[in-house]
């Protein structure tokens, strides 16, 4: 069957770059690690352009390299022993203009503290809007397992969140509660 | 002991903050001219790697039609010195049987002019 879509490698990386860039940070927490391994999804994504159906298979295809490729240079870090969020906002923070709120900021990075493939989930929820369903897809996961890390994720951040920051806590309960 | 899998309430502040917090950040400026820049090198050293294996492929050709070549050419002029000595062997035996002739023909004369 003759396909009426033709990928075009730019046009994709300009529509799809800080999404990647996106997913890689927040998985990673380093600026630089995120910046390459973007670089390696979309030359990745050069190399495989003929393999691409549509305009949402290019975006299903780049958010599980970028998840997968992030995972991989998370694991590789952990066998060198790096904490990869060590004073990640004082070395390898964004600028400021590029940042979210200050609170936005902090909660961020309560989200860094949470283990890996909640991390993915959570990130993959809020960031991208992803349902459970398309996040199991991503990543290639069972979709129970990924319902089970969305909620430890979320009840693990809320706590976190909850005796980390005021902002949360309001006449001894967090807000979410209220 | 795993917890049920519904999925929790309709979203709340907490869940609507670290939505907001976890709007996607810009790309570096950078990173789209440094993918093309990777990109264009990337292609420059794969033609570059295609143009070395031809030419190792043509080279190897060459070598094989040479060895060939010297094989055939080899088993030619092996063929033709064998044909130049049974030539040679066959002039041999000419002259062999000519000589032998004659010394057959001047053995019957003498033969003959003894009996008489």
């Amino acid at each position: 069957m003759a396909r009426d879509w033709q990928p075009d490698f730019e046009r994709l990386l300009e529509e799809h770059q800080s999404m990647v860039f996106s997913l890689a940070m927040r998985m990673t927490g380093d600026r630089g690690l995120a910046e390459e391994i973007a670089q390696d999804v979309f030359l990745a994504l050069d190399g495989n352009l003929k393999k691409m159906e549509s305009p949402e298979h290019a975006l299903f295809w780049l958010r599980r390299v970028t998840m997968s490729r992030s995972t991989d240079a998370l694991r590789r870090r952990k066998v060198r022993g790096m904490d990869l969020w060590v004073e990640i906002e004082e070395q390898h923070g964004a600028p400021a203009e590029e940042r979210a709120t200050p609170l936005g900021v902090r909660l961020e990075g309560l989200l860094a503290t949470l283990p890996e493939p909640q991390r993915a989930a959570l990130v993959l929820r809020y960031q991208e809007d992803l349902t459970p369903d398309e996040i199991a897809k991503t990543l290639e996961s069972p979709l129970a397992t990924v319902k089970s890390n969305l909620q430890r994720g979320l009840k693990l951040l809320r706590a976190k969140a909850e005796s980390n920051l005021k902002e949360f806590v309001r006449n001894g309960r967090a807000v979410g509660d209220a | 002991m795993d917890e049920p899998l519904e999925m929790p309430e309709p979203m709340d502040e907490f869940e609507r903050e670290l939505r907001q917090s976890m709007l996607r950040r810009p790309a570096p400026p950078s990173l789209k001219r440094r993918v093309l820049d990777a990109r264009s090198r990337r292609r420059t050293e794969r033609l570059h790697t295609r143009v070395v294996v031809w030419q190792r492929l043509a080279a190897c050709m060459v070598l094989a039609g040479a060895i060939g070549g010297g094989f055939a050419w080899h088993h030619v002029d092996e063929q033709r010195k064998g044909e130049a000595a049974k030539q040679q062997v066959l002039t041999a035996l000419r002259i062999t049987n000519r000589a032998l002739n004659e010394m057959n023909a001047r053995l019957a004369a003498r033969n003959r002019a003894d009996g008489e």
